[in-house]
């Protein structure tokens, strides 16, 4: 096993300053502590390095905002060379425009956009425009998705924002159609948008990929109530489509957020949307404070260059690919029904006999006691930093790792 | 913030009588469990009551074996892995609270109406079997002199039971609704528990030490030793820095730790209600 005294020395300095120590999904709690390091130090193309000098083959790659790799000279360059001119200035950089054509050429369907910081601010952007512009209230979501940390959408339940901000939040299950054609009529008249991860990557469960007939039928009753269909592409974007996750899966939403890979890990994220709703935006009151800085979009723009240069997302499939039939292949060696949900460059494992995760917390331990970063309650990542050469040595430490577990 | 029990709205009212009257019973429970000169000076016959409260849902049962009858108290072990609703017999004393108000100062220490209403043979010897227990209780678990082990096993048992009083309350509905259902395995050396949520109710299961598990545990949360879970129950230390520092371990299904740990919060909430 790592030895991480340094991360639980700062842990137990944080405990006294800081609500939970590290709080949010960073909370070691969320791994499995003692197994994983709580603080780290650095990153370099698919590696990460904690404070006590131990190595990992990461596949969270920055909760998926690493695409094209820690420290990519590609992307930190040209943004290191504009922070030293000035990242936050009093107006936007001409790179805010290029940006924004840059986007706007490339993901489908959408005419304009908006730059944010992260994906709350995205999907919390994107329902206000959708309730502004119909004058309804009603946001439909699916059970489980998540869409950010704000009232209106996160896991903190308290009646006071249970009565307020997620009062007219509706939830069905993913990929139910009746129970969303359900909801639809329930809400006949009041609805102002249906929001949708491109595919459902719920925490602590397998991922779904959307049916066909449960896109379409979406679509469907978003223009049957005139409701706008915003698809939530925070998580996934750039290792499905680069012309947007919604292309892969056939979607034809009228809003679309994205963030995370953007700018392999520089802070930004943005709406996007169609002609119809352009002038509803533009009436939109929309600043932050940091929201326009130059650094964040002349990253994103390297990062769409170096993106295509190292392979872009075929690259990526075929990396996932390999590491999902290693992974299956090996579990069932072992004697395991281990499954690997999710898109290939998005993967997820989870064990067939075990629902309560008991197997993927022990599978992602003796993961990362071999230098392997997989988290084991939320999807991971491929980076186009990763190797034929790391997923085979995930491989084997992925065989001894089944070995571990086997009765 | 500091509440106040007339600053409640009627169901958290209500709600905060059904906790103190949960926890003076279970906590009268362990002490008799943990101290043999409570135990040998406890009616031979054992003792059967409830506290039944006004408008605060069904009544509370205490059920304490006859001393001939008594299961491995070792380390204080329970004799039994039933649900605290459960009485085995007919109860000999109800102990009748005719209002939340009243619930709330009589077991608070203070003056307020409470109407023994005997049931049959050995009501008075159970009053005062329950007085002297849950008076036990309390010195025990000040005494900075009390071993470990018990006062864990005290606070382990106001904690887990007290998520089983509050469990329904509107307020955590909500939570309640999103946290997936089945059982956790709380344990502190030879002490264990089974916290069963199903829908919005909670049940807690005792189970003798050595015997085998009541019930799947689809999580497991476990404490490093009884001093831990004196700082993480006490509130001396919070649950997820304990969690960091390895002090508590969590296994299994963790939506559902983690959505008990919200039920905690609100215990805590209604701990620090004053009268």
């Amino acid at each position: 096993m790592n030895d991480f005294s340094a991360s639980k020395a700062y842990f137990e300095r944080a405990a006294k300053v800081i609500p939970g120590g590290i709080y949010g999904s960073k909370s070691p709690g969320f791994l499995v502590p003692g197994r994983f390091p709580y603080y780290l130090s650095r990153g370099a193309g698919s590696r990460i390095y904690d404070v006590d000098g131990n190595e990992f083959i990461d596949y969270l790659c920055g909760y998926g905002s690493q695409i094209v790799g820690y420290g990519n000279p590609a992307v930190d360059g040209p943004a290191l060379e504009q922070a030293r001119k000035g990242d936050l200035l009093n107006q936007p950089h001409p790179a805010m425009v290029e940006l924004a054509e840059r986007l706007v050429a490339l993901v489908e369907g959408m005419d304009w956009a908006v730059f944010v910081k992260n994906g709350t601010d995205a999907t919390t952007l994107a329902t206000s425009i959708a309730r502004a512009d119909t004058g309804k209230q009603i946001i439909v979501a699916a059970d489980g998705a998540y869409h950010g940390a704000a009232n209106w959408c996160s896991t903190n339940v308290f009646p006071v924002f249970t009565q307020a901000e997620q009062r007219d939040i509706r939830f069905f299950p993913y990929n139910d159609i009746a129970a969303l054609e359900a909801r639809f009529a329930e809400e006949r008249g009041k609805i102002a948008c249906l929001i949708l991860t491109p595919y459902h990557h719920p925490t602590y469960k397998p991922q779904q990929l959307p049916s066909p007939e449960f896109i379409q039928a979406a679509e469907r009753l978003c223009r049957a109530e005139g409701a706008w269909f915003i698809v939530d592409d925070i998580r996934a974007n750039f290792r499905l489509d680069a012309r947007g996750s919604h292309v892969y899966f056939g979607a034809h939403p009228d809003l679309v957020t994205m963030g995370k890979a953007l700018a392999n890990g520089y802070p930004i994220s943005v709406l996007m949307g169609s002609e119809k709703l352009r002038k509803t935006a533009s009436s939109f009151f929309i600043t932050g404070t940091y929201w326009m800085s130059a650094v964040p979009m002349i990253a994103a723009l390297a990062t769409l260059d170096e993106m295509e240069r190292m392979g872009g997302t075929a690259r990526l499939a075929q990396l996932g690919g390999m590491l999902r039939e290693g992974l299956e292949k090996l579990g069932r060696e072992a004697g395991f029904g281990a499954r690997v949900s999710g898109p290939p460059a998005i993967p997820y494992l989870t064990f067939d006999e075990d629902p309560d995760l008991y197997l993927n917390q022990r599978f992602c331990a003796a993961m990362a006691d071999r230098g392997v970063f997989m988290h084991p309650h939320h999807n991971w990542f491929i980076s186009l930093a990763h190797t034929e050469d790391d997923i085979a040595r995930t491989l084997e430490a992925a065989r001894g790792a089944f070995s571990r577990l086997s009765p | 913030m500091k509440v106040n029990f007339a600053q409640l709205n009627q169901e958290e009212q209500r709600v905060m009588a059904r906790l103190k009257a949960t926890l003076a019973l279970r906590l009268a429970e362990e002490a008799w469990r943990a101290d043999p000169g409570l135990r040998a000076g406890s009616p031979a016959r054992g003792v059967a009551m409830k506290i039944a409260l006004g408008g605060a849902g069904p009544s509370i049962p205490l059920d304490i074996p006859a001393s001939d009858s008594l299961g491995d108290t070792r380390g204080g072990s329970a004799p039994n892995s039933a649900p605290s609703s459960a009485l085995s017999r007919r109860p000999a004393l109800a102990l009748y609270f005719p209002s939340a108000v009243a619930a709330m100062k009589v077991l608070s220490g203070a003056k307020g109406l409470a109407i023994p209403l005997p049931l049959g043979a050995g009501a008075f010897g159970a009053l005062a079997f329950f007085r002297r227990a849950s008076s036990r209780a309390t010195e025990m678990l000040r005494d900075p002199a009390t071993p470990g082990n018990i006062k864990a096993r005290l606070l382990l048992a106001a904690t887990l039971f007290g998520l089983e009083a509050i469990a329904g309350e509107s307020y955590l509905a909500r939570r309640m609704h999103i946290v997936p259902d089945g059982a956790v395995r709380v344990s502190v050396e030879e002490i264990e528990y089974f916290v069963v949520k199903n829908g919005n109710s909670i049940r807690v299961l005792r189970t003798v030490a050595g015997s085998s598990a009541p019930v799947h545990a689809d999580a497991e949360l476990s404490f490093s030793d009884c001093r831990s879970a004196i700082e993480v129950l006490s509130g001396a230390r919070q649950a997820v820095i304990a969690l960091g520092s390895g002090q508590v371990r969590i296994e299994g299904l963790l939506p559902l730790v983690q959505g008990l740990f919200a039920v905690l919060d609100r215990l805590s909430w209604y701990m620090g209600v004053e009268l």
